[in-house]
Parts: structure tokens; sequence; C-alpha cells
């Protein structure tokens, strides 16, 4: 709840760094470009959370569009926290939590839960579906190997999603990975239920896992989302998850590494890479894709300004990815990132996970840059390169 | 109300729909700033806030708040630290962030023109793609050199460039006139030449200098650069005492040869050394304390390697001459001191960490009262026995102090640390602030860079009438920045 992070909104210091990269000066917030108004930057939400512990604001669903727009990027934690020493995205989620408690959220949230808590995933699909991304695939179920590979809901559900989870898994079966997939023993790992305030709800879907693969004794897991990836690894902390948990770009720098993997194929194409959030600024993983993608021949990697810690948001964050709080338009984040990608010259929009593939390659579509960029995510450039058999990208 | 609705609607006919709001939580978030928190001032409600997109459409808004008699408020990123940008009478506030382009980049003027949502770092970035660099503050990178022009424009650059970085303007006057300023002032001249600053008489672009916004909106602005030189470098001097310290000061700047020159106590050296989290941390903080001088001097140079390489063998000298001595930092120190050093940095957020309460002694005097004026607060911060917010200790106050025009005159810069979640003792910040002012201002004649209200009541009527007489000129009807600590 806010009251528990009064010091941190006590001492704000109103200074605003939370809107623009140190260093790249750019805008971070993604929200805040694409609105504007303080409200929509931490800055200004810091300053709703006071006002709401001074009873100087009271929480509804138009207030909470103003906090539902975060995407929990962390960007403004980024400038904020070396500098001034307070978290705002820690302020923002409990604002979320708090509306969540009393029930005054917006019905995009509302709806995106109730999904959620009915069909255990936010496609509305069953259940009993869930595994079937990976029929026609040689990948095992779950026994005693080495690893679980996780997929989470996108990747169980989502088309596109459906496809990575296949080429990821066919990459590391190649690279000599002991692993098993769940089918439809999986269940949502909660990260964006969390996000959004709904502690409940994620407790039990944590909990349910942690016991999960408690009872299936997998010690270590390898997840397709960063936002999975996030959660497990820090998030289910609390619980004592007694499991590991990697993303796949670092196992597959690992077999790499050790020639288990071989990118022999070249592919001649000028590429940048995207940091997710929650693989990069969340958990400091910023050089795994890289060394994946440095590792194809002919491939050249080009930087966005905005990259590793000032990376952009795709805009898909902080349940963004179902709830579109955030908006569409030619200033919302995932079309600006997409032209900033072409700025660079580059030919393709590499990306880790398939929240930001989905934003990135709809927004290039809606800047008809279909001629001029790609998104493809490193696992299916990869495949490429070492010539396993692409079962994802079109 | 009828009035307050048909307004609003002109100005949403006007800026378009996504560009206003009228929303409560839009709103509270321009109420309040550090200072205001200090004061307990309150602002209230405004009626709207607008993101206006050109000078046309500010100049359009003015004469709506004019024709409906409502106060307007701009503010480019609202980070004066001083409550000046705070609607204390409602109405509109202009939110001037989204108008950031650089028009122009020009190496061979070393300028560059700017709109006001532009922010230094930005500025920075566009510059030293053409080996050019700000003439920054020493405050953060995040920030506009627009409201800064306007506020006081404090620089560790001082002495070299003086304060005024600002060439012409472009300003919509609260009665609605646009204003250019200096060559600019003529159709061509805008056009081909806006490039001088001291045309057509007296100098109409400084008298918006620390005008705090209160004579009009700029819209546009001509700004100095200077150019990157093949060697810069940041000396770092350590010194006993602030007396050899000051004395340095005034060696140095007779050569003429610096880029840079501040001088800092040791408290205000390890907020820029530390992290906010090691700063409440007693043991961490006292280590490097006791790593740190109790005066630091920083001097920035730059030329050509063998110009850098004489004008460091000379400063030596006259450090040594004066007291002093080389210090030697390990590199993490030495980064984080040249990045204050250096201006529009983000280290320099922590000289309020951790816990962003602060207040600020500030005043110019000259040097030979600088050591007078820091004892004088030393002894006013020990008689209200203010105490460290973590230690609990008597507090150490910071000290700052950036020579003017070759030691003309110093700023000299003190920072009382707080808690602002301690009431108590923020009632007695308060009042030591007060008694610090009285002392400095009566005593030492300290005089600040903006039109505090309280200071213009010390001044001889004329300078008041003037100040007043040009407000009543262009402002008949008080439209811009009415209510404040620093309206005119
Ligand atoms: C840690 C820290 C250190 C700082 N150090 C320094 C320093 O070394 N030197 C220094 O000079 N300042 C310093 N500042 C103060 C301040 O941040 C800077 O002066 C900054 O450049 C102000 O820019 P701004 O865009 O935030 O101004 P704002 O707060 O937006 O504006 C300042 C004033 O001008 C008015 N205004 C703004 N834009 C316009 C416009 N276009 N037309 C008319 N009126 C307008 C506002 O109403 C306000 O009264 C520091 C601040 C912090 C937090
Ligand atoms: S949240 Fe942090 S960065 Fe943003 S205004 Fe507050 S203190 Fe500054
Ligand atoms: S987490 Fe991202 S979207 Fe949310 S306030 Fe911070 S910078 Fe903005």
């Amino acid at each position: 709840m806010l009251a528990d992070y009064k010091e941190d909104i006590y001492h704000c210091l109103k200074c605003g760094a939370c809107r623009t990269a140190f260093q790249a000066y750019t805008p971070i917030c993604p929200s805040g470009f694409q609105y504007g108004f303080d409200s929509y930057y931490a800055i200004g939400r810091v300053d709703l959370a006071r006002a709401v512990l001074e009873d100087r604001l009271a929480i509804d669903a138009e207030v909470m569009r103003r906090i539902y727009s975060c995407t929990s990027c962390g960007g403004c934690d980024e400038q904020c926290n070396p500098a001034v020493g307070i978290s705002p995205l820690r302020i923002i989620e409990a604002f979320k939590h708090q509306a969540i408690e009393k029930g005054l959220i917006p019905p995009e949230v509302r709806d995106f839960l109730k999904g959620l808590q009915v069909h255990g995933n936010p496609y509305l699909e069953p259940s009993d579906e869930r595994g079937r991304w990976a029929e026609g695939t040689p990948l095992e179920s779950y026994s005693d190997q080495d690893y679980l590979f996780y997929v989470g809901c996108v990747g169980s559900y989502d088309e596109r999603g459906q496809g990575l989870a296949r080429t990821v898994g066919e990459l590391l079966q190649s690279g000599g990975l002991s692993f098993g997939i769940l089918g439809n023993r999986e269940i949502c790992d909660g990260n964006e239920a969390n996000r959004v305030g709904e502690r409940g709800l994620f407790e039990f879907l944590a909990t349910h896992n942690i016991e999960l693969f408690r009872e299936l004794g997998i010690r270590k897991v390898v997840a397709l989302s960063p936002h999975g990836f996030h959660a497990m690894k820090n998030d289910y902390a609390k619980w004592d998850a007694g499991f590991e948990v990697a993303h796949y770009t670092q196992i597959l720098q690992a077999q790499v590494r050790k020639g288990s993997l071989r990118p022999r194929n070249r592919l001649e194409v000028k590429a940048t890479f995207h940091d997710p959030c929650f693989l990069g600024r969340h958990n400091a993983e910023f050089e795994a894709p890289r060394f994946l993608l440095k590792s194809i021949p002919g491939l050249e990697l080009i930087e966005m300004d905005r990259n590793r810690r000032n990376s952009f948001c795709c805009g898909g964050g902080g349940g963004n990815f179902f709830t579109d709080m955030i908006g569409s338009g030619v200033r919302s984040p995932s079309r600006v990132r997409v032209r900033e990608a072409v700025d660079t010259g580059a030919e393709v929009l590499a990306v880790a996970c398939p929240n930001c593939r989905n934003m990135l390659e709809d927004a290039v579509k809606a800047e008809g840059l279909e001629d001029r960029l790609q998104v493809r995510d490193v696992a299916h450039l990869l495949a490429q390169a070492v010539g396993v058999r692409d079962r994802g990208h079109p | 109300m009828e009035n307050q609705t048909a307004l609003l609607k002109k100005l949403k006919d006007l800026v378009g729909e996504a560009h206003i709001s009228t929303h409560k939580a839009d709103l509270l978030p321009y109420m309040r700033d550090s200072y205001t928190n200090l004061m307990n001032r309150e602002a209230a409600l405004p009626d709207c806030v607008l993101m206006p997109r050109s000078t046309e459409e500010i100049q359009q808004i003015v004469l709506l708040a004019n024709e409906y008699k409502v106060p307007v408020y701009p503010r480019s990123f609202g980070v004066n630290i001083a409550g000046s940008a705070i609607p204390y009478q409602g109405g509109i506030v202009l939110d001037l962030k989204a108008m950031n382009q650089i028009f122009e980049v020009n190496e061979d003027t070393l300028t560059a023109t700017i709109e006001p949502g532009v922010c230094w770092g930005q500025l920075r970035k566009a510059a030293r793609k053409k080996a050019m660099d700000i003439i920054p503050i020493i405050g953060p990178y995040q920030t506009s050199p627009v409201g800064n022009y306007l506020l006081t424009n404090i620089t560790a650059y001082s002495s070299r460039y003086s304060m005024d970085r600002a060439v012409t303007l472009e300003v919509v006057l609260p009665n609605g006139e646009i204003l250019r300023t200096g060559s600019q002032a003529t159709e061509i001249g805008a056009e081909v030449n806006p490039y001088f600053r001291y045309s057509y008489g007296p100098d109409l672009t400084g008298l918006f200098r620390g005008s705090m916004g209160n004579y009009g909106i700029i819209t546009k602005m001509v700004i100095r650069l200077r150019p990157l030189a093949e060697v810069e470098k940041n000396l770092y001097f350590a010194f006993k005492e602030l007396k050899p310290a000051l004395k340095a000061i005034q060696r140095i700047e007779r050569l003429e040869i610096s880029r840079t020159v501040m001088l800092q106590n040791k408290h205000f050296t390890v907020h820029c050394l530390l992290s906010p989290e090691d700063l409440k941390d007693p043991a961490a903080k006292e280590e490097a304390l006791r790593s740190l001088p109790d005066f630091v001097l920083a001097v920035g140079i730059g030329g050509k390697a063998r110009q850098a390489a004489l004008y460091e063998e000379m400063l030596g000298e006259e450090i040594r001459s004066s007291g002093g001595e080389t210090l030697s930092l390990p590199d993490a120190f030495k980064q984080s001191l040249d990045e204050v050093q250096e201006g529009a940095g983000q280290k320099i957020l922590r000289m309020f960490a951790p816990f962003s309460g602060y207040a600020a002694v500030i005043g110019c005097v000259p040097i030979t009262s600088a050591e007078n004026v820091y004892r004088r607060v030393q002894e006013i911060v020990a008689k209200f026995d203010l105490k460290d917010s973590i230690t609990d200790d008597p507090l150490q106050h910071e000290l700052l102090v950036v020579p003017y025009d070759r030691c003309s005159s110093v700023y000299v810069e003190q920072e009382l640390l707080y808690d602002p979640l301690d009431i108590d003792n923020m009632e007695k910040v308060k009042a030591c602030l007060r008694e610090c002012y009285k002392v400095i201002v009566t005593e030492y004649g300290a005089v600040h860079t903006i039109p505090n209200r309280r200071l213009l009541e010390r001044v001889v009527p004329g300078y008041a009438a003037i100040l007043r007489g040009i407000k009543t000129m262009v402002d008949p009807n008080g439209i811009l920045l009415p209510g404040g600590p620093y309206s005119i």
C-alpha cells in the first residue's frame, strides 16, 4: 500500500530526472512521452501518490489511467535511484495495488484480470490447449531432465509467441540441453498480474508454480519470456522458490561459447537490438543477446542511441501488452522505437522477448515500414545461422 | 463559471484535445515543488494545463488569458527548486516541454537556436556532434537553458563566459505582442542575423535574465556555445583552510587561463561522490570524509595540448604558493567530480541526498567577504542546534563558491539539509534560514540574482519602479505569474 512507501514519496526531489535518460539525453518514460503531462511521468505519479496519502485526491478509474499507462519499464528508477535514491516504480506499483484492493480500476485492467482468473491465461483459451504449441515438435515432456523450458502464456497461446517457443526449443535441443516442457500442466507465471497490482492472484500463481516445480523435482528453469524470467528470478524469492532460472539467450550464449551450437551460415544484414526492459534494465542482462547477434557471420550490429540501461520500452510492460492503457498513435512507444531503429540504418530490429516482438512488429506495420525494417527475435536469426529448422518464423 | 467554460472551449479548439487537460490528476503535479514543500505554500488548483506547440499558439493563449483575466504560469521543466513556476492563483499552467526543437547549431557563430523544452543534455549532445559544447549550469542535465536564463545562471564557467549565455530571444509578451531582442529585432535580422545581442540601444535580452518569466514567455533563444578544445582537463587541489583557497582563486583568475572554477567544502564534495544509499550509511560517509581535504578547489582548463600542459604547470605554481596541493582521487571519485564540474550532470542531484530536503542560503559578495559569510552561517546553524538527519550530530552544511567575472564577485551557496518527514526539524531549518539571510544581507550586502519580493523592498525606489514599470507596460492585466515570491 502507498503508506508503506511514504518515505520515498516524501523524499522525491521533484527534479524530473525520471523524464530523460542521462547521457542518451532522450526521453526515457514511454507513457510520459505519449501523453506529455507530468501525471504520466514518475515525477507526477509520485505527486499523485502523495496527494492520495494526504487525502487531497481520491483514487478512481480515471486517476488510475495515469498510473496504469506506466509500463513498469524501470526507466525512471534507472535515473532516480543513483542520483536521488528513491524508486518511483515501487511507488507506482504500490499505487496499482491500492487501487486493486479498493476495486477502483479501469475496465481494461478489470477485464484482463477477470480473464486471467477465470481461464488461467489472458487469451481466454482453455487450459487443456496450453500445450498445443509443441505439437509436431520433438520436444519432450518434463520428467527428470536438467531443465524445464517454461514458455508462459504468450509462448503458449499467441501465434507468433508459439513460433518463437518452437524455435527456441529446437535451438536448445540442437545445442544439447537436457530439458522438458510442461505442456498442459504449465500455468501462468503471474508477472503481469503482479505488475498491475493484483498481488493476491500473483501469490496464488507463484506458489502453485513453486509447488508444481517442487513436486516434479525441477531445479533449473529456462524461460522464454523476460517477463516470466523476471518474476521467477526476483519475485518468487519471497516464497523460497528453490530453483534457478535463466533466460533462453543466456543458455544459448553458453551453448555457442562451448561450441555445441555453431552459427555458420552468413546473414548479410545490419541489425539493431532492442533491450527488453525485463531482461536488460530489471535484470542487467545486456550482453547475452548481443553476444548471440555478434556470433552470426555477416551480421553487423548497430546500436540505437537508447540502449542497455537507457533502452526505451516498447510499451508492452506493466500489463499494457494486454490492457493497452498506454494507447496507440504516432507517439506510442513502439512506433517511436521502430522509427528510432530505422534511423540507425538497420534492416532488422532484433528482440529477445515475445511481447516486444509483437508490439514492434505491429508498429512497423502501423508506420508503413515493412519494406525497410523486419522485427526478428534473436532466436530466429540464430536458428537461420545455425541451420536449425526454424519452426517459428513465417 | 460560464466564462470559464467558454475559455476552456476556446483553449481546447486552439491547442487540440490531446494538449489540454482539466483533470485534477493532471493539474496536481504542477502545484508543488521542493521549495513550496519547505515553505508550506499552497497554490490554487489551476483551471487547466496546456502543452502548446508553437509561438503562435502561445500568443493566442495569452490573448485569451487577457480577455478572460486569467493568470498564466509558464514552465519549461519546472525544476527551479525555488517555487517560481507554481500556479499560486490557479488559471492556466503552460507546460512547454513539447516545444523541444533545436533549430540550428552553428559552428561559425558558436551558437544554437532552441525552444524552451530543450534540456541541457539534449543541447550538449547536439553541440558535441559539431565539436562544441554547452556552457552549462553546475546543475542537472534534465532542465532547460531557457528556464535557467530566466532564473539564475549559476555556472562554474562564470569566470570565462560570465553569467550570460543568451544572445537573442523571441518572446511572447504578456500583452500578446511578440518581441524579438538584439539583432533579431528586425525582420531581416531575425532571418539571417539573430547572433548579436547588443543592438539597438539598451540590452533587452538582459532584461529577461533573472526575470523569472515575469516579462514574457520565451519561445526561442539563441544561446552561446563554446568550442571543445583539443585537451579538456579538470584539476583538483586540496586546501586545509578556506582563506588560502579563496586567495588561490583570486590568483588563478588573474592568470585568465581557467575554464571553470569551483570551490567546495568536503561536505559538498562527499555528496557528489557517494550514492544516496551510502550517504545514509554513517560509516561509509565518515570514511569518505576522512579521505577528503576540508576544501576542494576544482579548476578546468582547455586548449591545445601544449597550452594545456603549460596552464597546468602555471596553476600548480599558484596553488602551491597559496598553500594548497594537488589532490589525487580514485578514478571513480574523479569521474564524479568531473561530471559535476563540467555541469549538466546527474551526480549533482546528490547534493540534496539522501532525503531531498534542503534550504539554500545564497548570496553574491566580494571574495573578501566569502569566508565571513561561511563562518556566520556556521555559527547560526550551531545556534539553532540543527542536526544531521542520519547521525543526529551537529549539522555540517555544504559550501560552494564560484567566482564571477574574474572574481569581481563570488557566488556563495550554502545548503542546510534536512529530512522533510521530520516536521519539527523542518521548522527549525526555516527559522535558521531566515536568520542566515538576514545576516548575510544586512551585514555583508549579499545579493541574490533573482527578484525576490522582499529583497526588492530594500532597493532604491527608482530600481523597483523601473522593474515594476516595465511589468505594468508589458502586462497591463497582470496575467503572467502573479502571486508568487518572485512576482514583480
Ligand atoms: C540539484 C540541482 C542543482 C541546480 N544547480 C543549479 C546551478 O548550478 N545553477 C543554476 O542556475 N540553477 C541550478 N539549479 C536550478 C534549475 O534546475 C536550473 O536553473 C534549470 O536550468 C531551470 O530550468 P527549468 O526548465 O527547470 O526552469 P523552470 O523551473 O521551468 O523555470 C524557471 C522560471 O522561469 C519561468 N519560465 C520557464 N520557462 C519559461 C519560458 N519559456 N518563458 C517564460 N517563463 C518561463 C518559470 O515560471 C520559472 O519561474 C539546480 C537545480 C537542482 C535540482
Ligand atoms: S521520482 Fe526521482 S527522478 Fe523523478 S522527480 Fe522524484 S526524485 Fe526526481
Ligand atoms: S516505469 Fe517506465 S513507464 Fe513507468 S513511470 Fe517509470 S519510466 Fe515511466
